[in-house]
């Protein structure tokens, strides 16, 4: 079996797994659009305070904390039910199980955010951003990239430690600090003020970069990371 | 680890030229003339901490990879203390630029890129040891170890400069550390420090080594004679 | 800020760092010590279990 074939199947298996139970996808989506309400009344203090430039903090700090709980989830179910073993007796390259990971996962979480998205629209955001669409799209795929990598390679460590599920924030929010930072910047400018392609282009580049990087990095390690 | 200079003899070393350096630092360099004043003094200890600090994590950089590539354990004990001392030096880098931010500037803390940045790095390496904590088997946890000293590493540059340059409509980073153009007379004071902390930093890791390989080799003995 | 309420600021910062940087040498030290004394002390322990098992051997 080719190596695309292998990600191609093992990415199926995930998608399909998930898909047919859909009870982690739905308590994401749960997640993120109650973590908007609680938002909501977290920052409202001050009668009618204007979140305009809360509002790229909000949301993807939703993202990442609704990401975590999908990893956790979807890592501690495979070791329950040792997937991941079977996976490793097949002639699978290692780094090929990176990839169908990290892509199953940045499916799940786009689909969240093709629900999430416009509720919080409807919530926070004042101004029609489509004439903006292009470069959210863009960042919003390039930082999801990031944060799925990392959190795979991260999450897989995480699972095989005694405190499983409660290491894997610990690790991966220090490392996702420049994500956090170059998306909410570029994303509270196209709530806020409407920009054109130029001014996201810094942060568009640097999310690009980042992950170049860490999927070298990731590809370079993951075979220890999963090894037994 | 060869023998080439005794420890002793080290540490003198390193502290010698510590204690020039603060020499010079207060009179031999002028005083500072922005706003800034002798608060400014403090970088010629704060820079060449900071400055070492990185160095330690680089050093752990290469000795996980090194540890990856051979599994011998001994790459796995460098590992962890050029961590454990970067961690330390990244602590006192944290306290020494809020004393000089308040001294400077009248505020303990104000989220400047440097500071912020040092704030990651010290949660990033706390996370090191708590991940290290939490795995009992020896080779497992120097190779979980090792891939997130590599990770944490790569991350450290570009913490730098995602706090420097992209957060959306902050105050450009007011700080002025002398800048590259250093007058001589400060740059002797720095460069005598940066030496004084180099040399610590290698007498530490020294001593630190020969610790974590006593307590592998006690640990040893003891499972050895209690089995 | 007068210069000597800067002065008072850095040498509170150098003191800072001298004294943490020698209090960890300290610690150090005596850690060395007390493991290098539980080394010297277990392979006494194995040399004499060795001597004895040795011995029993012999009779």
């Amino acid at each position: 079996m080719s190596g695309w074939a292998q990600f191609m199947a093992i990415l199926r298996k995930d998608l399909i797994r998930e898909l047919r139970t859909r009870d982690m996808i739905v308590s994401m989506i749960l997640f993120v659009l109650l973590a908007m309400v609680i938002f909501h009344y977290a920052f409202s203090v001050k009668g009618n305070a204007d979140l305009t430039y809360f509002t790229g903090g909000m949301l993807w700090v939703t993202f990442i904390f609704a990401m975590l709980l999908g990893l956790n989830r979807s890592f501690a179910q495979e070791k329950d039910e040792h997937c991941l073993d079977g996976l490793l007796l097949c002639p699978v390259d290692r780094v090929t199980i990176f990839f169908a990971k990290t892509a199953g996962n940045l499916v799940f979480l786009l689909i969240i955010q093709v629900v999430a998205v416009p509720v919080f629209a409807l919530f926070f955001v004042q101004r029609s951003f489509v004439s903006d669409l292009l470069p959210f799209l863009l960042v919003l795929l390039l930082a999801d990239i990031g944060i799925c990598a990392l959190g795979t390679l991260l999450a897989t460590i995480s699972m095989n430690t005694r405190s499983r599920d409660l290491l894997l924030p610990i690790l991966f929010l220090p490392l996702i600090v420049p994500v956090l930072i170059a998306a909410t910047g570029a994303t509270t400018l196209v709530f806020a003020e409407g920009v054109g392609f130029g001014t996201v282009v810094a942060r568009l580049l640097f999310l690009l970069g980042f992950d170049a990087v860490f999927l070298v990095a990731a590809w370079g390690t993951y075979d220890f990371a999963i090894g037994e | 680890m060869k023998k080439l200079v005794s420890a002793p003899a080290l540490f003198l070393g390193a502290g010698a030229f510590l204690i020039i350096g603060v020499v010079l630092a207060f009179w031999y360099s002028p005083i500072d003339a922005s706003s800034m004043g002798f608060s400014q003094k403090i970088f010629y200890y704060h820079a060449p901490i900071a400055e070492t600090a990185l160095v330690a994590f680089g050093i752990s950089f290469v000795a996980a990879i090194a540890y990856l590539r051979t599994q011998n354990l001994k790459w796995d004990r460098l590992s962890v203390v050029c961590v454990r001392l970067g961690l330390l030096f990244s602590i006192l880098v944290m306290a020494t630029g809020m004393i000089w931010g308040k001294a400077a500037w009248d505020s303990w803390w104000d989220w400047e890129p440097r500071l912020t940045t040092f704030l990651l790095v010290c949660f990033l390496y706390a996370a090191y040891f708590v991940l290290r904590s939490v795995v009992d088997e020896e080779q497992r946890r120097a190779t979980y170890a090792a891939v997130f000293a590599i990770i944490a590493f790569i991350d450290v540059p570009i913490t730098f400069f995602a706090t420097r340059f992209l957060p959306a409509g902050m105050h450009p980073a007011v700080i002025t550390s002398g800048g590259t153009g250093m007058p001589g007379s400060m740059f002797l004071s720095f460069f005598l420090s940066m030496i004084g902390m180099t040399l610590l930093l290698v007498a530490l890791i020294r001593r630190d080594l020969q610790i974590e390989t006593l307590k592998d080799r006690v640990s040893d003995l003891k499972t050895a004679l209690g089995g | 800020m007068t210069v000597a309420e800067g002065a008072k600021y850095v040498a509170a910062a150098y003191a800072i760092i001298m004294a943490v940087l020698i209090i960890y040498y300290f610690m150090s030290a005596r850690r060395v010590a007390a493991l290098q004394r539980d080394m010297q002390l277990l392979e006494d322990e194995a040399k004499r279990l060795q001597a004895s098992a040795a011995g029993t051997a012999a009779e």
